[in-house]
């Protein structure tokens, strides 16, 4: 068997030169943002426990995954969607009413995910037991509790004035609400939503998600950016009008610049903690993050919208590119909260980095920005 | 030696992060895990810098660490591990008491020409107002596995939420900029 596979290793020579210069670039990639170059002979000599993990691993695995894309999108979606219902025209309606509905249906999924993930999922009523300011999960629990509430009756509301629930006096007395109303606390419930999951994973002692502290202005940038992305492509799909999408794009195209300027953030604050992530050593998902989440998810689609944005104002436009842009987006976002928790776990193994981590020298410049 | 002992710190990061409110502090100052309230939502175990609690994957489920012995502790009887110990090498009782006596220890130590030795968790305000469980070591805190000076996991959650809402402000200016026409 192995001679057979000889000859096909040895012609593959030249793709494996190709992936070496890649992996190559990543590399680079990774020193550039980071700011940090790896010098494993340095950081052998510093003290560890035979390289016994100081951390324990997370627990989090795909539930967790899963729920931060869906709790993104529905975050997102309602911010999206209460923005072109309180500034937009008559026409951005159909923003607001496709980002109503599809906020409360990608929140369907999210609370079943979130007690699947738990070891006794029987017991998730325990997380209203307390509010706890300083406990990000629990002020999280009490912010999906509350926004699947409003994000629930706007849902509702729409649907009424859409005439789906009938003509009867019931759906008459819901569609009197005051939607506009309603929206404002929502919209910032729904920010608290897109964002605290990153300063959940930010209050851990994980090197990788604690030391930049820029994780919630990563995820709420996401959370929007896919959520424009889900929107035009269900709202092109539907035939809206062009001026319409012109608006969502736009917004995606800002969007994305905020997300990638967040994530450089994020990686040059963290400096060494960030190599699980974006460096290319085995184990590390680099090569994941550069080129579905950096790559293919943000740089790539800027770019295209860029160049659509641009295009349209020349009179060409394709609506299958911008159809090429939101799966990218929506792909990238994925991956990038994919790749920020298994990064993570990969971050809690490493014994040399947690310890280099919480040096006095390296812990305190950090942390004195806002505290003390 | 490496140790997994729980530290019972004064401000413990895994009861700070408990959002079922299962992790409490004992009438001895220590800190404990109900049983009958935790759901094993795993935070606990991503907040503690020592890799101290774990959750059992393959039995309940639920947040297990050290309880120092509650259940002895109430009737009266030193930790287990305290009263097993034929060298004395772990000891209990009262904080300060133990700390004055980590203290005279060093000194002697010092004393002695072993310049080498340091205490772990005594005057050091490791997230910042110290440890409960101590050591006395005889090299750099990271030889045994012991971050040296960990950050407290609650104070990333100001400035992680205000660099959350900066951004959201910007993208929000940003689509009232983009729908306003």
């Amino acid at each position: 068997m192995k001679e057979t596979r000889l000859p096909i290793t040895e012609t593959s020579l030249t793709g494996v030169q190709r992936l070496v210069s890649r992996s190559n670039l990543f590399e680079q990639l990774a020193t550039l943002t980071t700011g940090y170059t790896p010098d494993p002979e340095r950081e052998l000599q510093e003290p560890s426990y035979y390289d016994y993990p100081v951390l324990k691993a997370p627990t989090w695995h795909w539930e967790i995954i899963w729920y931060f894309f869906f709790g993104g999108l529905a975050a997102g979606c309602y911010v999206i969607a209460s923005i072109a219902l309180l500034f937009g025209s008559r026409e951005d309606r159909a923003v607001a009413r496709a980002g109503y509905y599809l906020s409360l249906l990608s929140l369907v999924p999210c609370p079943l995910l979130l007690i699947k993930d738990l070891g006794r999922p029987e017991r998730f009523l325990h997380m209203l037991r307390i509010f706890k300011v300083k406990s990000p999960m629990s002020m999280g629990t009490w912010g999906l509790v509350s926004f699947s509430l409003f994000s629930g009756v706007t849902a509702v509301i729409q649907a009424a004035r859409d005439g789906m629930l009938g003509r009867w006096w019931g759906a008459r007395m819901l569609a009197a609400l005051p939607q506009r109303l309603l929206a404002l606390p929502g919209t910032a419930l729904g920010v608290f939503l897109g964002g605290y999951t990153g300063v959940l994973l930010t209050a851990t002692s994980v090197p990788l998600w604690s030391r930049s502290k820029v994780l919630g202005a990563v995820f709420i940038s996401s959370a929007i950016s896919t959520s424009a992305a889900l929107l035009s492509c269900v709202l092109r799909l539907a035939g809206t009008p062009a001026r319409v999408l012109y608006k969502l794009e736009r917004l995606e195209w800002a969007a994305l610049l905020v997300e990638m300027t967040s994530l450089v953030t994020f990686l040059r604050r963290a400096g060494r903690a960030a190599r699980p992530l974006v460096g290319t050593a085995p184990r590390e998902h680099g090569r994941t993050f550069w080129s579905f989440v950096f790559g293919g998810g943000l740089a790539l689609p800027w770019l295209l919208q860029a160049g659509s944005l641009l295009g349209r104002r020349s009179g060409k436009y394709t609506s299958s590119r911008g159809l090429l842009i939101s799966l990218l987006v929506l792909v990238g976002g994925y991956f990038l909260r994919r790749t920020m928790i298994e990064a993570g776990h990969m971050s809690s193994r490493d014994a040399r980095t947690t310890l280099w981590n919480a040096q006095k020298s390296h812990s305190g410049t950090n942390r004195s920005t806002f505290v003390s | 030696m490496q140790s997994d002992v729980c530290k019972h710190c004064a401000n413990a990061p895994c009861q700070e992060a408990c959002p079922t409110g299962a992790i409490i502090r004992t009438e001895f100052d220590t800190v404990y895990v109900q049983q009958d309230i935790c759901n094993g939502c795993g935070y606990c175990v991503v907040a503690c810098p020592f890799g101290v609690i774990a959750r059992d994957e393959r039995g309940d489920h639920r947040a297990h660490k050290c309880t120092l012995c509650y259940d002895r502790l109430k009737d009266g009887m030193e930790p287990a591990c305290a009263k097993a110990c034929p060298t004395d090498s772990i000891q209990f009782g009262e904080v300060e008491q133990l700390k004055a006596r980590a203290r005279e220890r060093l000194g002697m130590l010092h004393e002695r020409g072993v310049h080498e030795a340091r205490l772990y968790g005594v005057d050091d305000n490791i997230l910042e107002c110290g440890l409960n469980s101590f050591f006395l070591l005889l090299d750099e805190p990271e030889v045994y596995n012991l971050p040296e000076n960990p950050q407290r996991p609650s104070d990333t959650v100001v400035p992680a939420s205000l660099w959350t809402v900066v951004v959201a402000m910007i993208l929000g200016l940003f689509g009232v900029l983009f729908f306003r026409e």
